[in-house]
């Protein structure tokens, strides 16, 4: 069996709206199953994290993570929906690669959205910018 | 933490970018330092968001002046990951060359610029005056000696006439001659090698913790690259060496580079030699880009560049994410800093190749009791002068 396919095995209902292109697999994940799906590729597959995307869709904010596994060439999009776009939240993965700092960082200064137990949640592009900028780059009602 | 502070940066009249980083130190021992980005704004997502495919594949392009192949590359990558577009087999290869000649003149640039910050002002002239040669290719490929507006979705926008060919072939065997001879320098000059190596490793574990990427990560002995885990263009049809070393140190940084130059000259002879058999189309047509996503990446000179782009079937992107390599690369300096002396700061900085022109950025010459403060470049070059004189007595 392949890596992508025990992955997919592994990771049973914890991973959903699967699509498998050619060489890249996006798949869904909650919130609380974030960290356990990230742990599997960081430490057992041995991904690399190139980023992460952070998007708003009309109903909902999207975080889609870009693992790559340098031995195969997969890429692994998990997409983490955020619907709660008033006080959106997400756990943290810089707990587990430090890499991620930068990047959820970047999400929570552009997209608003709070890593929880994240090392140092500030803004990072904006953290010096001379206005007070307040809003996120979100559309209307961004807070 | 305690210890004086040494800002550099982030505006400085001769920098290119402005970044900022704070180093404390105890003596001249780096203890800590604080890295602060942001001090640009330019919103190239947002304007792509705005453009057609085809406008944000030359809004990209002007992303960086250096890496003016890869981001248009890895654009187009993630517009055909999209509908899985097919490359005619010409334009792979044209492709394939406009990258590798733009990692030649990326590491050339860089060879350069560390001559300079260590003393070595002879490899600065020379680095920089065998890319003029590169330069010169991509003129005769492109009609510009950099953002060459040649890459688009389904090929390339023009052809490498074969009356070209001669001409490419003459200038890649010059530069080659003068790269072997750089690399025996770089094996062979003692003060070069008590002077960088050993200074400012990045561990292997520390280089994967930062998910570093390209030159960075491989000289820590992490392999890894996009030609050969991914390879898209014409990458699996030619052959050349992944180069990783073990030590993470500035001395393998430098070597990595210049072997890589050697094996982009071999990857170069080998896309010219096919370009002269080949026959038929370097474009095809495409009229429409569906809905979906697509991941695009590209191992540019300085790591991996990635592109995400999500469509909804119109003209225009909906959501187009990009990431240089220096954004995952410039954070290793929270390892590899550490520890090291002030003179070798410079250096440390500049091994990770992140895009910024060079020297003491904010960095103000003061005058304490009449005598003037080495600035960070001072201390550089005055160590290498120190060691020189040590070794050759």
């Amino acid at each position: 069996m392949d890596k992508l396919n025990k992955f997919i095995e592994d990771m049973g209902d914890k991973i959903t709206n699967k699509i498998d292109k050619k060489r890249r697999f996006y798949f869904n994940v909650k919130n609380e199953d974030l960290r356990d799906v990230v742990d599997v590729l960081w430490n057992e597959i041995g991904c690399r994290l190139s980023t992460a995307t952070g998007m708003e869709m009309e109903d909902a904010l999207e975080i889609l993570y870009h693992f790559s596994d340098d031995e195969t060439g997969q890429y692994y999009c998990p997409r983490l929906v955020i619907e709660d776009k008033e006080k959106p939240e997400a756990n943290s993965i810089a707990l587990i690669i430090k890499g991620a700092e930068w990047i959820e960082r970047e999400i929570f200064d552009c997209w608003g959205v709070n890593f929880i137990d994240h090392p140092r949640m500030e803004k990072l592009l904006l953290l010096n910018h001379p206005d007070k900028l307040d809003k996120t780059m979100r559309m209307e009602g961004a807070k | 933490m305690s210890g004086n502070k040494v800002p550099i940066g982030p505006f400085h009249p001769l920098l290119e970018e402005a970044e900022y980083f704070e180093l404390t130190v105890d003596g001249e021992t780096v203890v800590d330092i604080d890295l602060e980005i942001g001090w640009m704004h330019r919103g190239h997502e947002y304007i792509s968001e705005m453009s057609t495919f085809t406008q944000s594949i030359y809004l990209v392009e002007r992303i960086c002046g250096i890496c003016s192949t890869s981001h248009p590359l890895a654009c187009v990558h993630a517009v055909e990951d999209i509908d899985n577009i097919e490359i005619p087999e010409r334009g792979r290869y044209i492709r394939t060359l406009v990258g590798e000649l733009e990692r030649i003149h990326s590491h050339l640039l860089w060879l350069g610029l560390a001559g300079h910050f260590i003393g070595y002002d002879t490899v600065w002239m020379w680095a920089w005056k065998y890319r003029e040669p590169i330069l010169q290719m991509m003129e005769i490929i492109s009609g510009n000696r950099n953002h060459y507006g040649i890459m688009r979705v389904g090929g390339v926008s023009r052809d490498v006439e074969l009356s070209k060919i001669v001409e490419l072939h003459k200038h890649l065997d010059m530069v080659e001659k003068k790269m072997v001879m750089i690399a025996k320098i770089a094996n062979d000059d003692p003060v070069l090698k008590k002077r960088l190596k050993g200074v400012g490793v990045l561990t292997k574990e520390d280089a994967r913790n930062y998910c570093a990427t390209g030159p960075t990560s491989r000289a820590s002995g992490v392999r890894g690259d996009i030609r050969i885990d991914d390879p898209s263009d014409a990458y699996d049809l030619v052959d050349f060496k992944e180069i990783v070393l073990p030590n993470g140190d500035c001395y393998d940084k430098l070597v990595v580079r210049v072997l890589e130059i050697l094996e982009s000259i071999k990857i170069c002879r080998q896309v010219l030699n096919k370009l002269e058999v080949i026959k038929g189309s370097f474009w095809n047509k495409v009229e429409n880009i569906g809905v979906g996503e697509g991941c695009g990446r590209y191992e540019a000179p300085r790591g991996e560049v990635f592109h995400y782009i999500r469509s909804d079937g119109t003209n225009r992107p909906i959501r187009h994410k990009v990431r240089a390599p220096s954004y995952v690369n410039i954070p290793t300096y929270e390892a590899s800093c550490k520890g090291i002396s002030i003179s070798d700061a410079l250096i440390t900085l500049a091994a990770v190749d992140p895009c910024y022109c060079c020297t003491e950025r904010s960095m103000k010459i003061k005058e304490v009791n009449n005598k003037k403060v080495p600035n960070l470049m001072d201390l550089s070059r005055g160590k290498t002068e120190k060691l020189r004189r040590e070794i050759n007595g």
